[in-house]
């Protein structure tokens, strides 16, 4: 079976279409990682670098991530049977005070796109909420979202906080939201601020490879 | 000391300063209020100014806008800058008042304070006539464009500065107004003002941290007297932090609760306020449609300024334009934008899932429509669109059975209700049923003003008022994705 066929019916969002195929696939003997690779994350790859270029937009990215899960769930167990690791844990929410999630959900499906497990911590999350699930679920990145200039502040606390209690040296922190600028994410003292979803998945993964 | 030479319409001023201040904080200090709709932050690239002389190297932002940038520039000596001419377009219009038992005074004012512009209408009690009308730019737009960065700036120690910019403003409004009429100020006797309710914390002084952060509780919705430059003035009550005062005063002016209708009542702005009265029951919620409206984060947007693209159309196949006062094309303002979208969805140049096939749609020599700023409308219009089906939804109101939308605020004025409806900002159904109601607020306002038997009608919408929050709203969430396409395809099977 061809993979690119789940990745262009992934692309046009076919969720049903894919998980079949994904199983097809599965019954056909083909390791669980190709599929996941070839197929899903293949398809996820193209229509990040489409968003990026504004070909694509949230809706199509949506709909092409439902389906993306659709067909993970299926190789998930498989995947662990055969000891295959995501390459990389990340926690992600909206800072305290805070309630968009829009494009913190982008970035999630966008972050999965690539592989990456990632944990959602929400909306109007505290800064020790971050520090504690990076700890207690060892992420690699924290990511925080603002779309308010009046609660973007928070992240320095997320940043002061991972200081604190001496886990800045083991996690990445990225930042991202409408008011935050690369000028901000450097007065707080974050890793990385990314202009958009696509790019912040593909930090992350750089984040994660250097590890 | 250093002298900055600041022209203006042919005109300059001389300012002297010591050290190296930045060029928008030396314009604040000396009460020059030009736009920095981003707040200063270099974002938005909107505060373009051309400046020579001794000046910081150009920064990144800079760099990135192609020109220098009023928030950006650090004065290292001698320099001269040129400021801009911002006419913009104060709306007014509206309803006229029923006079009741009003006021007490000869003379009273109506004031609506919105976010970008402030309205005045001044009346005389005994007969309730129209004797003046004024309007100005919201001096605080200078500080932030949106009412979270003016929050924020209040928050920073600025809020007795917002609080005299529009005390000041109000002032010099009613000055002028009465001086139309040849009247001392002195017998003005009562005013009604109005706004956002944001707004009225600014102008109270009040401070306004619990407005800026989740669970956003105001803690005072108003509803009360006080005294404003020495004169009676009641301000009307809001209805959350987010539903304010104008959109009591705006619901009022519709006159909705009066009649035995099914009524939605948008004000399309920065956020986009939304009230639905059915039997008897008045719902409101409001919705963060982002400035795309208002010509931010549109490459080429701009405000309601001479040369802005205000109308598009189609003629023979071809992409006509009409530009405020018939000036060369500058950019595109929110009514522009509207029509612009449409017109290239009938043209096919934009498709239904809002891709364009093209680098760029070009509507004058200098402006152009790019896929980013198609992506901006989408986004904008989807969270109206996905406001109204939600509140729609909620309240368990079909679409059909509305029988009057009507449109409240300075965009909706100047909206092509065509438009609006072909790229889904309106739903479709109601195309028929629109209502422009102009400056709605600053008519209710006008009304209270003329009417105290108003007075406990705002009271009793204000606190029966069923609020609707659609921030984590799961079905909030899936309207917008849906409503973010202009067509009604649905990939979302």
């Amino acid at each position: 079976m061809d993979l690119q066929e789940i990745s262009l019916q992934l692309q046009a969002g076919k969720a049903k279409i894919v998980k079949t195929l994904v199983q097809q696939a599965i019954d056909e003997g083909i390791p669980a990682q190709q599929i996941l690779e070839e197929g899903l994350l293949a398809g996820m790859n193209v229509i990040g670098v489409k968003f990026k270029n504004n070909e694509v937009f949230v809706p199509e990215v949506l709909v092409a991530a439902r389906a993306m899960n659709q067909g993970a769930n299926l190789l998930k167990p498989l995947l662990a049977q055969d000891g295959v690791k995501a390459s990389g844990r990340v926690c992600i929410g909206t800072v305290k005070g805070d309630l968009h999630d829009i494009g913190k959900n982008l970035v999630k499906m966008m972050m999965e796109g690539k592989g990456l497990e990632v944990i959602d911590l929400g909306t109007d999350v505290a800064p020790e909420t971050y520090i504690q699930t990076a700890i207690e679920q060892d992420c690699k990145i924290i990511c925080c979202s603002a779309l308010l200039t009046t609660t973007m502040g928070v992240m320095a606390d997320v940043v002061k906080a991972a200081e604190e209690v001496g886990i800045r040296d083991k996690v990445k922190i990225m930042v991202g939201g409408a008011p935050v600028t690369e000028t901000f994410c450097h007065q707080v003292g974050a890793d990385a601020y990314t202009p958009d979803a696509t790019s912040a998945a593909e930090k992350a993964v750089e984040f994660c490879s250097c590890t | 000391m250093p002298v900055l030479k600041l022209w203006q319409n042919d005109i300059c001023r001389e300012i002297s300063f010591s050290g190296m201040p930045t060029l928008v904080s030396l314009l604040l200090q000396h009460g020059i209020t030009a736009a920095h709709p981003c707040g200063g932050s270099g974002i938005c690239g909107k505060c373009a100014i051309r400046a020579e002389g001794a000046l910081s190297a150009p920064t990144a932002a800079e760099e990135k806008a192609g020109t220098r940038l009023s928030c950006q520039i650090m004065l290292l000596g001698d320099a001269e800058v040129w400021l801009r001419e911002d006419a913009g377009v104060i709306e007014t219009s509206g309803s006229a008042p029923v006079l009741g038992t009003a006021m007490d005074g000869l003379f009273g004012a109506a004031v609506d304070i919105g976010t970008t512009t402030i309205a005045l209408k001044l009346y005389d009690l005994k007969t309730g006539t129209l004797l003046a009308q004024e309007g100005a730019m919201n001096p605080q737009y200078s500080i932030a464009a949106d009412v979270m960065g003016r929050i924020g700036a209040a928050m920073g120690g600025l809020l007795p500065m917002l609080q005299d910019m529009v005390t000041e403003v109000i002032q010099a409004m009613l000055t002028k107004a009465c001086a139309r009429k040849d009247m001392p100020v002195e017998q003005v006797g009562a005013l009604v003002v109005t706004g956002n309710t944001t707004m009225l914390y600014l102008l109270t002084g009040r401070d306004p941290a619990c407005l800026s952060c989740a669970p956003f509780q105001a803690d005072c919705l108003f509803d009360r007297m006080d005294t404003l430059l020495g004169i009676p003035v009641y301000y009307p009550p809001c209805m959350n932090a987010f539903v304010g005062a104008d959109i009591t005063c705006a619901v009022l002016d519709s006159g909705m609760h009066l009649r035995q209708e099914t009524a939605l009542l948008c004000d399309i702005g920065t956020n986009g306020e939304l009230a639905l009265w059915n039997e008897g029951k008045l719902y409101v919620t409001s919705t963060a449609a982002g400035p795309a409206f208002e010509g931010a984060g549109i490459s080429c947007g701009c405000g309601s300024i001479p040369g802005a693209i205000d109308r598009v159309w189609t003629e023979n196949g071809k992409v006509q334009i009409h530009t405020i006062g018939n000036q060369k094309a500058v950019g595109i303002c929110g009514s522009g934008l509207v029509d612009a979208i449409a017109v290239f969805l009938e043209t096919g140049d934009i498709d239904e899932t809002g891709a364009v096939d093209a680098d760029a749609l070009p509507l004058a020599e200098q402006v152009a429509l790019l896929p980013a700023d198609v992506r901006a409308v989408q986004l904008a219009k989807g969270a109206i669109a996905a406001g109204i089906r939600t509140l729609l939804e909620l309240a368990e109101v079909a679409e059909e059975k509305i029988d009057t939308l009507y449109i409240a605020g300075g965009f909706g004025s100047h909206l092509n209700v065509a438009s609006a409806a072909a790229i889904g900002l309106i739903p479709r159904a109601l195309e028929g049923r629109v209502t422009i109601l102009g400056n709605g607020a600053l008519s209710g306002a006008a009304q209270l003003l003329l009417c105290r038997e108003a007075v406990s009608r705002a009271r009793e919408l204000a606190q029966h008022a069923t609020h609707v929050t659609l921030s984590g709203n799961s079905h909030f969430n899936q309207h917008f994705w849906e409503a973010m396409f202009f067509g009604d395809e649905d990939i979302f099977e």
